[in-house]
C-alpha cells in the first residue's frame, strides 16, 4: 500500500504540527477537529490551527505553500473523507474513553486496509485497543511523534504482535524516507523509551539541583559537557512547558510499579508547583527557569533562583578546561565540588536506571540510544555515553559507592565494538550482534571504520565511498573553510581524475559549513595586508572554479547551515542533494564583505538564466542584490530552491541518514557522458543599474531598515552585480565578475566598518549593525 | 472654439495589490473591460470614436507596447479607432483627457475615449527595469526621489503632524465607507470578470475598521523617524478608469448624456522633492484660465497620494471640507497610478451633476515634481 493521503484527527499543537510535516513531505492531509460550540464556522478549530501553523516558531512548514495541502474539516461532517485516507492519525486529548469511542467510529468508516494510529505519549497500546476487534488491532498502532514534529527525528512505534507485518514495513519505510524519521520499535511500557528515560533525567536533575543549591546555569552548562544540547534540563523544561510535568509525573506514578526508580522520584517539587500556578510555565507563559525581560533599549536574560523562587539577573557560566574527551569527563564526574557531585548523581542515576530497562522497554540498546539521540537531541545515547566514559570505569564508581550494578553492565564489557570494520552492539547475554543499517543508508562514520582516508589534513579528508565515488569531508571547527580545506579540494580533484568517477561533498557534522574561517582574514585586515587578502580571495575563487570545471560530476550534499563560502561551494557543484533541513545563504554582508569566492557570479548566473523571472536587464540583478544584500538564509531546502540556491534539477532528501547514499547515486547518474558546464556570460547594464540599486538601498536606509554601513556595503555589492563600468552592449565573462568581487572586497577591507563587523562576529558570534 | 464635455465615466473596482481580487487580471484586460462597458453605457456609436488615449505610469510588461491600441482590440471596438498610450505618471489619464480636449478644439476629432490603467500587482511601481541615468542621479538625485520621502518633506515644510495626517485619513475612510454603504459608488463601477470566473464589483481597499488608536500604532513607512505611515498613504492598487470626452455639439447631436463641460486645464512643475505640492500651481493656472477664483469652486477632487501631501496643498489652497472628496479619496479608495486622473475627473463631473453644482476642480500631484488640474462646469 502506498500512503498518498492522510487524515489527522485532533488539531491541537501536536496534531496540527504532524499534519504540517506530512504536508512538508508533499502529502495532502485532512485535518479534523470537533465542531466548536457557539461558532457558525464548523471548521473553525482546524482552520485556526492552520493559521497558527503559518506563524509558528520554529516554522512548522518548510514552505508556506505547503499549508495548501492541509484541508480543514470537522469530525461531524467530514468523517466520510476518511474513506480516502491511507493513514489516519489520532491526536486527540489523552482520554482513553474519548479515544476508544473515536476508534469505534473510525472502524466503521475507514477502508479495511487503512492504517490507524494514535499519537498518544502516555496511554498504553493495550488500553487503547481494549474491546477492539482483531481486525482493528491488525492495523492499529501507536506512532509517537516528538515536538516539534518537523525537527525532531524520532518516531516511536508501538505495535501489538498481531499487527500486520506488511503494514509495519509500509509505515516505517514511509516515515523513514518521506518524513525523514528514525523509527524505533518500543515495547508497550509507560512512556515508551525516550520519555521514560528523559523524564527520569529531567526529574532527577531538577530535584538534585534544588537539593544541592545549584544555579540553573551551572546545571545546564554541566549537562552540555556530555553531549546534551545547550538548553540542558532547565532550558528544555522552558521549551516544552513546565505545566506538562505534573501530568507526566502523575501518569508515570499511576502506571509504573511503585519500586520503579522513576515512580519513586515522580513528585512535583513546591518550586515547580508555585511557578506553574503563577503562570511561569516556560516560553509559552510569563517565563520559566529563564526569561527575557525588556530593559531600557535592550533585553535582559534572567534566571530563576531555585531556592527563593525569584528571578535574578542571568549569569554567564562556563566550565573551563573540560573537553568532551573521556579522561576530562571522568575527572569532572569524580570531582568534589557540588557541581561535580551533582552531575555524577544525575548522570549516573540516569545511566544506571536506563541500563536496568533492557529488555523491558526495548529489544536492544540500539533502540534506546537511537531514541535519545533523535528524541532528545543527545549527541550520545545513554549506552554510547557509557562506552565513551568506559563501562568498566562506570561500574567501578558504582561499586565504590556500594550501588547495585545493572545486569547488562556486570561483565564490564563495552556495549559497542568494532569487529572487522563492522559496528556491533552487545546484548544482556554478552553476545555481540552486527548493527544493521537500513537499505539505502550510507554513513561516513561506517565508511571510516573500513580504512584510512585517501587524503587528509587538519580541516578535511577524502574518503572512498565505493563504486568509483569519493566523499570530501570537512571537519574543521564548525566546518569553516581555510587554506587546508581548499588545498584538499584541489588535491581531491587530481585524485578523482586519476581513478574515480565523481565527487560528493558531505559531512556528518551538525552543519555543512559556516563559511570562511574569519580568523584568517582579521589579522591581514588589521595590518592592511592587501596581498594576503587578495591571495585568500583568489585561492577560493580558483579552487571553486576548478571544482566547477573538473572533468567529473561534483555533488554537494549539505545539511544544516551552509553559509557564505559554504553556500558558494554548493553553487559551484553540478548538482545538490540537500537535506530537507538546509539553512543556506550568502551572508557575507553581515561581516562587512560581499561574497568573494564566486557567490555573486553564480547566484547572478542562476537568476539571469531563471526562465520565470521578469524580462529585461534589471530584475535578475535586483533579485540577486536583494538576496545577498539582505543576507537571506533559507529556512529549509524547499525555500533554498525558491532562492535558487538549489536549482530545479537538485533533489531533497528528508532523512539525513540517507543523504550520502542519495548524493552518491546522484553523482553516479551524472557520470555517463559527463561534460563540464559551459562558462556563463553576463549582459549587465553597468552604472545605470548601480544607480537603481543604490536608490533601493537608500530607501531602505531612510526607512531605518538598513544601517549606514549596510549602505556602503550595498554600494560595493551593486558595483559587482551591475558589472562595474561595463555597458549593456558588452558581454562579461565569469572572470570579469570574479575580478569585481575581489575589487569590492579590497575596497571594503580598507574601511573600519568591515573590521568592526568581523571582530564583533568573532567575539560574539552575532552580526554587528554599524 | 468648440466646447468639450465629459459624456460618460466608468471605472473598475479598485482593489489592493497582490491579495486583492483584481491581482490576477491582466491590466490590458482590466482596461478593456472598463472601456467596453463605458462605450456601451454611454450609447456612443463606436465608429465615431477618433482615438483611445490611455494613461499608464509604468507602461512595460503586460502594460507595455502601445497598450491603448491593444485595448481597442481587446474591447472589441472598431479597428478604425486609433490608440495612444501616454505617461505623465499619476497624471497620465488626466493628461489623456487634456489631449482629447485639445484635439477636439483643433477639430481633430469629435469623440475620444480617455482611459487609464495600472496593475501595481503585475507591474511594480518603478517598473521591472528601472535604469536611472547615473550622472543625473549623482548630480541631481531628487530626480529619482521616492514618493514617501516627498510626503515627509511636505510634512516637515508645512508642520503637518502625524495626528493631523491620521485624522485626515480617517475622514477619507469614513467618507468612502459611507458612500459605499449608500451605493454612491455603484453607478461608476463596472463589474470585472476575473480569469477564475469571479465577478468583482466592489472596491477592496477601504479600511472601515480603521481607528485613530490603531493608526497611531503603525511604524513610519518611509523614514525611520518620519510621520507618514501606511495608513496615511494611498495603498498600492489595481484598477482602471475611463471617461468619454467629446465635443458638446457631437454630444447634443447624438443625444449623449453630458456630465460636465471642460472649462480649463493646466499642468505645472515644482521641485521633485516636494512633488506633492504640484496641485497648487496647476490649480492656480487653471483657475486663471477659467477666470475663476478658488471660492467659485463647488466640488473638489484632490487626489490623496498622501495625507501629508493633501494637507500641504490645502494650506496653500484653502478648500472647505464640505467641498472636498465627497465620496472619499485615494487613501481609502486606492490609487492605481495611471487610472486615477480619469477617476477623479470623471468623479468630479458626476458630482457636479449629482450635487447640482456649478464648478468642479480635479487636481493631482505627479511624481518627479508636477501638478495637473482640470476645471469643469455644469452643463444645463
Amino acid at each position: 500500500m502506498n500512503i498518498e493521503k492522510v487524515a489527522v484527527i485532533g488539531a491541537g499543537v501536536m496534531g496540527a504540527s504532524i499534519a504540517a510535516h506530512f504536508a512538508n513531505a508533499g502529502i495532502p492531509v485532512d485535518l479534523l477537529d470537533v465542531v466548536p460550540k457557539q461558532s457558525v464556522n464548523r471548521n473553525a478549530i482546524a482552520e485556526g490551527a492552520i493559521a497558527k501553523l503559518l506563524k509558528a516558531e520554529p516554522q512548522a512548514f518548510m514552505h508556506p505553500n505547503n499549508a495548501r495541502l492541509l484541508t480543514p474539516g470537522n469530525i461531524e461532517d467530514d468523517l466520510g473523507k476518511l474513506t480516502q485516507a491511507d493513514w489516519v492519525i489520532e491526536a486527540v486529548v489523552e482520554n482513553p474513553a474519548i479515544k476508544q469511542a473515536l476508534y469505534q467510529q473510525l472502524a466503521a468508516v475507514c477502508r479495511p486496509d487503512t492504517l490507524v494510529s494514535s499519537n498518544t505519549s502516555t496511554l498504553p497500546l493495550s488500553l487503547l485497543t481494549r474491546n477492539q476487534p482483531d481486525s482493528f488491532k491488525r492495523r492499529f498502532l501507536i506512532t509517537h511523534f516528538f515536538n516539534p514534529p518537523r525537527y525532531m527525528r524520532l518516531l516511536e512505534l508501538v505495535a501489538q504482535p498481531e499487527f500486520d507485518a506488511g503494514l509495519l514495513n509500509t509505515i516505517t519505510t514511509f516515515a523513514d524516507i518521506k518524513l525523514g524519521k528514525g523509527c524505533v520499535l518500543c515495547n508497550d511500557t509507560p512512556g515508551f523509551i525516550a520519555n521514560r528515560i528523559g523524564t527520569f533525567w529531567i526529574q532527577s536533575a531538577l530535584l538534585e539541583a534544588i537539593a544541592m543549591n545549584l544555579t540553573v546555569e551551572q546545571c545546564d552548562a554541566a549537562m552540555s559537557l556530555f553531549g546534551i544540547p545547550k538548553t540542558g534540563v532547565f532550558g528544555l523544561l522552558d521549551l516544552v512547558g513546565l505545566d506538562l510535568m505534573p501530568h507526566i509525573l502523575a501518569s508515570f506514578k499511576q502506571t509504573l510499579p511503585p519500586d520503579d526508580h522513576l515512580s519513586a522520584i515522580a513528585v512535583v517539587p513546591p518550586l515547580l508547583h508555585n511557578m506553574i500556578t503563577g503562570g511561569y510555565t516556560g516560553r509559552k507563559g510569563q517565563g520559566g527557569f529563564y526569561r527575557l525581560q525588556s530593559g531600557a533599549g535592550h533585553t535582559v536574560k534572567e534566571a530563576m533562583d531555585l531556592q527563593s523562587g525569584e528571578y535574578r539577573p542571568g549569569e554567564k557560566f562556563q566550565i573551563k578546561d573540560v573537553s568532551h574527551q573521556p579522561d576530562d569527563l571522568r575527572t569532572f564526574l569524580t570531582g568534589s565540588d557540588a557541581l561535580n557531585r551533582y552531575t555524577w548523581r544525575v548522570l549516573s542515576g540516569t545511566l544506571h536506571y536506563t541500563a536496568g530497562l533492557i529488555p523491558e522497554i526495548a529489544a536492544d540498546i540500539v533502540a534506546v540510544d537511537t531514541a535519545m539521540r533523535l528524541g532528545y537531541n543527545w549527541r550520545y545515547g545513554p549506552f554510547e555515553l557509557l562506552d565513551h566514559l568506559g563501562v568498566d570505569w562506570f561500574v567501578e564508581q558504582l561499586t565504590r559507592e556500594q550501588r547495585s550494578v545493572p545486569g547488562l553492565l556486570a561483565t564490564r564489557h563495552d556495549l559497542y565494538r568494532v569487529d572487522k570494520a563492522e559496528l556491533q552492539f552487545r546484548d544482556k547475554s554478552d553476545r555481540y550482534h552486527p548493527l544493521q543499517r537500513q537499505e539505502g543508508v550510507l554513513l561516513l562514520s561506517d565508511v571510516k571504520r573500513r580504512g584510512p582516508p585517501l587524503l587528509e589534513n587538519a580541516s578535511a579528508s577524502l574518503w572512498d565511498i565505493g563504486d568509483g565515488i569519493v566523499c570530501l569531508e570537512f571537519h574543521s571547527k564548525m566546518n569553516t573553510l581555510d587554506p587546508d580545506n581548499l588545498g584538499l579540494i584541489q588535491q581531491s580533484i587530481e585524485t578523482v581524475k586519476q581513478g574515480y568517477k565523481g565527487l560528493v561533498i558531505y559531512n556528518e557534522g551538525e552543519h555543512f559549513s559556516t563559511g570562511v574561517n574569519l580568523t584568517l582574514l582579521v589579522p591581514a585586515i588589521i595590518q592592511q595586508d592587501r596581498e594576503t587578502i587578495k591571495s585568500i580571495v583568489r585561492l577560493g575563487q580558483q579552487t571553486y572554479r576548478a571544482l566547477k570545471y573538473a572533468p567529473f560530476p561534483v555533488v554537494g550534499a549539505p545539511s544544516g547551515l551552509a553559509l557564505g563560502g559554504g553556500c558558494e561551494i554548493l553553487l559551484h557543484c553540478d548538482a545538490i542533494q540537500a537535506h530537507a533541513e538546509l539553512y543556506t545563504g550568502l551572508v557575507e554582508v553581515g561581516v562587512g564583505l560581499v561574497p568573494g569566492w564566486g557567490g555573486c557570479k553564480e547566484l547572478l548566473r542562476r537568476w539571469q538564466a531563471f526562465p520565470k523571472r521578469p524580462g529585461g536587464p534589471m530584475p535578475f540583478i535586483a533579485k540577486t542584490f536583494e538576496i545577498i544584500g539582505l543576507a537571506k538564509v533559507s529556512q529549509s531546502a524547499q525555500e533554498a530552491r525558491e532562492l535558487l540556491f538549489l536549482s530545479k534539477n537538485d533533489d531533497i532528501t528528508m532523512n539525513k541518514n540517507r543523504l550520502l547514499a542519495d548524493a552518491k547515486a546522484r553523482a553516479l547518474a551524472l557520470v555517463a557522458d559527463y561534460q563540464p558546464p559551459e562558462p556563463a556570460v553576463y549582459a549587465l547594464p553597468g552604472a545605470s543599474a548601480q544607480a537603481a540599486l543604490e536608490i533601493a538601498a537608500r530607501n531602505l536606509f531612510l526607512a531605518g531598515k538598513a544601517s549606514a554601513y549596510d549602505l556602503e556595503i550595498s554600494r560595493q555589492l551593486a558595483q559587482v552585480l551591475s558589472g562595474g563600468g561595463t555597458d549593456i552592449t558588452r558581454l562579461l565573462t565569469e572572470q570579469d565578475i570574479l575580478d569585481l568581487e575581489l575589487e569590492a572586497i579590497l575596497t571594503l577591507v580598507q574601511q573600519p566598518g568591515t573590521l568592526a563587523r568581523l571582530e564583533h562576529t568573532l567575539k560574539t558570534g552575532k552580526p554587528l549593525r554599524n | 472654439m468648440k466646447n468639450v464635455v465629459i459624456a460618460g465615466y466608468a471605472r473598475s473596482p479598485f482593489t489592493p495589490v497582490h491579495k486583492g481580487a483584481l491581482a490576477g487580471v491582466r491590466p490590458d484586460d482590466l482596461a478593456a473591460q472598463v472601456v467596453k462597458a463605458l462605450v456601451h453605457k454611454s450609447g456612443i456609436n463606436p465608429d465615431d470614436i477618433e482615438d483611445l488615449i490611455l494613461g499608464c505610469a509604468f507602461p512595460e510588461g503586460e502594460q507595455g507596447l502601445n497598450l491603448a491600441r491593444l485595448v481597442v482590440h481587446l474591447a472589441q471596438l472598431p479597428v478604425s479607432i486609433a490608440g495612444a498610450t501616454v505617461n505623465r505618471f499619476c497624471g497620465s489619464s488626466m493628461q489623456a483627457i487634456h489631449m482629447a480636449a485639445g484635439a477636439i478644439q483643433m477639430n481633430a476629432g469629435d469623440a475620444f475615449i480617455c482611459a487609464g490603467v495600472e496593475s501595481m500587482s503585475r507591474v511594480p511601481m518603478g517598473g521591472f527595469n528601472m535604469l536611472p541615468h547615473p550622472e543625473l542621479y549623482r548630480n541631481y538625485p531628487q530626480a529619482y526621489i521616492g514618493m514617501g520621502e516627498t510626503a515627509e518633506n511636505l510634512a516637515l515644510k508645512y508642520h503637518i503632524s502625524r495626528t493631523e495626517q491620521e485624522s485626515f485619513s480617517l475622514d477619507s475612510q469614513r467618507k468612502a465607507y459611507t458612500a459605499q454603504q449608500r451605493g454612491l459608488l455603484s453607478d461608476e463601477i463596472i463589474p470585472i470578470a476575473t480569469p477564475s470566473g469571479e465577478r468583482i464589483d466592489r472596491d477592496g481597499c477601504l479600511r472601515p475598521e480603521s481607528t485613530a488608536e490603531a493608526m497611531a500604532e503603525l511604524k513610519p513607512a518611509f523614514l525611520a523617524n518620519g510621520s507618514v505611515t501606511a495608513a496615511t498613504s494611498s495603498p498600492l492598487t489595481d484598477g482602471a478608469a475611463a471617461v468619454l470626452v467629446c465635443s458638446e455639439a457631437y454630444a447634443d447631436a447624438h443625444g449623449l448624456a453630458k456630465l460636465a463641460r471642460i472649462k480649463s486645464i493646466a499642468v505645472s512643475a515644482c521641485l521633485p522633492e516636494i512633488m506633492g505640492i504640484g496641485p497648487v500651481a496647476a490649480t492656480q493656472k487653471a483657475l486663471r484660465r477659467a477666470g475663476l477664483s478658488l471660492t467659485d469652486i463647488d466640488i473638489v477632487e484632490l487626489n490623496e497620494a498622501f495625507a501629508a501631501q493633501s494637507l500641504a496643498v490645502l494650506k496653500e489652497l484653502p478648500i472647505a471640507p464640505e467641498k472636498l472628496n465627497l465620496d472619499g479619496g485615494a487613501i481609502a479608495l486606492g490609487h492605481p497610478l495611471g487610472a486615477t486622473g480619469a477617476r477623479i475627473t470623471g468623479k468630479a463631473a458626476s458630482l457636479l451633476k449629482r450635487e447640482n453644482k456649478q464648478f468642479a476642480l480635479a487636481t493631482q500631484c505627479i511624481g518627479g515634481g508636477q501638478g495637473i488640474a482640470t476645471i469643469l462646469e455644469a452643463v444645463s
